[in-house]
């Protein structure tokens, strides 16, 4: 089965307790702890051992998406203490400044494509910079960013065309105007299903839409459908890459 | 442009573009010519976009050297919903038409591209996407032929050719020479570079490309990418020179088309045959001497365009004969 669960931070925030606790009877496999936020990162990873997560085959840390550059320094290397775990360590690229640093942590680094707001890694002109700079970085495909930048989905076809050998893992939410994470549409769901045979199915999902403890089955459902293969894929022309 | 692009650069945002069109948007501009532009918005109605507007107007205006045309379809606010969502159809007008077709041929935005790009690609992708003769090969003939779009395209060229017989009662006959020669020439060349575009859909791709593309349901995006891309994201003279370049035997024709187009612009950028022209009635044009000239080179280049799209050694011939007429 396709590993599938939720970013911590789509379903309370910093609480990432309470966060594990309201998936405790839900069919996921897959989670994402949450340190979006500065503050968030330290009690996150000072209570790694304290929690249960033996049901999950899949695990990854979200890294701090804005910091001050006098704060890289110690988080990379609390990220960098906490890397013999092997999760991946999804970042947002505009935080990565000292590069021979974040390279240590070779294939843990897992890039994701950020939302029309940030200056980097939203199309695959930009990616293609950054894994220039970080050539075994893993990639987080964000496709409800990708769906932001580009309605036609042509930008999100292209990255998994370009970038799916470093496809870690994939966040799927309805990225709104204002840049917040929502439950899936019906015409996100119709957009999304035009690449979702690009996604291997051994790839993880991680959902970022902001739900109620009531509405994990239902979005669940919604992210199921969306990224259902109906289509098989195909080889790739030398005219038309 | 560049001065445009420095001057507008701090109204970049990522919903909305300022498009240049017209002789600007093709990469023709000369000192007589106007700045036909529009604010493109694809995103949320935001109350603020007016103020954007007007920011641009002025700088814009500050810089062109004479005014727009009077229909309304520049120097307006565009928003993406009806160029993508009303293609045909009784809320199809004609002001939507040239909008959006105009979009796809004639185009540049100046400073941000985000917003602009979303749209080409867009409505590249309804025309393609809806399209389904184009993905399965005609029936008969196997040709990959975007009708949807070339249809579009014939009508707009109709539409522009009914609407220079419409405008002089508008206008009260001012300005018929040159919006004639115009209509000859550039507007022409909007057709030419639309179905030519339409056509190296298909004949840009070897048989087995067509086959692996056109096969396989995956690459339908990337096909739409690479028309958007590689075909409609240049100007008209770069798509026909683009196929031209790659036919050696058209190099006679290459050189009348592309000569007579040259002398075209050439007049238009002199000042004074400029305004001659546009002074000129349609009663004195036929004895005036720079009218003739032009109406000369008209049929130069019209010839070059006979002998380019019905050249057989090329494919253009058969596909003239099957999609370009009837």
């Amino acid at each position: 089965m396709q590993p599938l669960g939720f970013s911590t931070g789509a379903l309370a925030l910093s609480d990432f307790r309470s966060a594990l606790e309201m998936l405790k009877d839900q069919k996921v496999n897959a989670v994402e702890l949450s340190a979006i936020r500065e503050p968030e990162l330290i009690p996150l990873l000072r209570s790694l051992d304290e929690l249960d997560l033996s049901r999950f085959s899949y695990i990854s840390i979200h890294a701090p998406s804005q910091f001050s550059p006098q704060a890289e320094d110690w988080i990379f290397q609390e990220l960098y203490d906490n890397r013999n775990n092997c999760w991946p360590i999804v970042v947002h690229p505009d935080t990565l400044k000292h590069d021979p640093d974040w390279r240590l942590l070779g294939s843990q680094l897992c890039i994701e494509n950020m939302d029309k707001r940030k200056p980097v890694g939203r199309t695959v002109q930009e990616l293609d910079l950054l894994f220039e700079r970080f050539p075994a970085a893993s990639f987080c495909f964000d496709i409800g960013h990708a769906r932001q930048v580009d309605t036609s989905m042509i930008e999100a076809y292209q990255m998994l065309k370009k970038f799916g050998h470093r496809l870690r893992q994939v966040h799927v939410s309805e990225v709104n105007s204002r840049n917040k994470h929502d439950p899936l549409s019906f015409i996100s769901i119709i957009d999304f299903q035009e690449v979702a045979h690009l996604i291997p199915p051994e790839v993880p999902i991680i959902i970022e839409s902001i739900v109620s403890g009531d509405q994990i089955s239902a979005e669940i459902s919604r992210v199921r459908k969306a990224l259902a293969v109906t289509s098989k894929p195909g080889g790739m022309s030398s005219v038309v890459s | 442009m560049t001065e445009l692009q420095q001057a507008l650069h701090y109204l970049d945002s990522e919903d909305t573009s300022i498009v240049v069109l017209g002789s600007l948007g093709r990469k023709e501009f000369t000192s007589g010519s106007d700045i036909d532009w529009n604010l493109l918005v694809d995103g949320i109605a935001d109350p603020n976009h007016h103020a954007l507007f007007l920011d641009a107007q002025q700088i814009i205006n500050d810089r062109a050297p004479k005014g727009v045309g009077r229909e309304g379809t520049f120097e307006a606010f565009v928003s993406s919903h009806d160029l993508i969502h009303k293609i045909g159809g009784e809320d199809d007008t004609n002001r939507n038409l040239t909008r959006r077709l105009l979009l796809l041929l004639e185009s540049s935005p100046v400073g941000g591209r985000v917003a602009y790009q979303r749209v080409t690609k867009n409505i590249l992708k309804r025309y393609l996407l809806d399209d389904r003769s184009f993905w399965r090969g005609t029936t008969v003939h196997r040709h990959h032929i975007p009708h949807f779009l070339l249809n579009d395209l014939a009508r707009f060229w109709r539409t522009m050719a009914v609407d220079f017989a419409y405008k002089p009662r508008a206008r009260s006959g001012k300005g018929w020479a040159i919006r004639n020669i115009k209509l000859r020439m550039s507007r022409k060349m909007l057709y030419v570079a639309g179905l030519l575009g339409c056509f190296r859909c298909h004949l840009d791709l070897s048989e087995n490309e067509r086959y692996a593309v056109f096969g396989t349901e995956d690459l339908r995006l990337s096909l739409v990418n690479w028309v958007t891309k590689d075909i409609f994201s240049n100007t008209p003279l770069d798509i026909v020179a683009n196929f031209l370049l790659r036919h050696d035997h058209l190099h006679e024709t290459a050189l009348q088309l592309f000569t007579s187009y040259d002398q075209f612009l050439g007049m238009l950028s002199d000042s004074d045959v400029r305004h001659h022209l546009e002074e000129l009635s349609e009663g004195s044009a036929d004895a005036d001497d720079h009218y003739r000239k032009a109406r000369e080179l008209s049929h130069n280049f019209r010839d070059a365009l006979l002998k380019l799209f019905f050249d057989e050694a090329s494919g253009l011939a058969k596909l003239t004969q099957l999609y370009g007429v009837f």
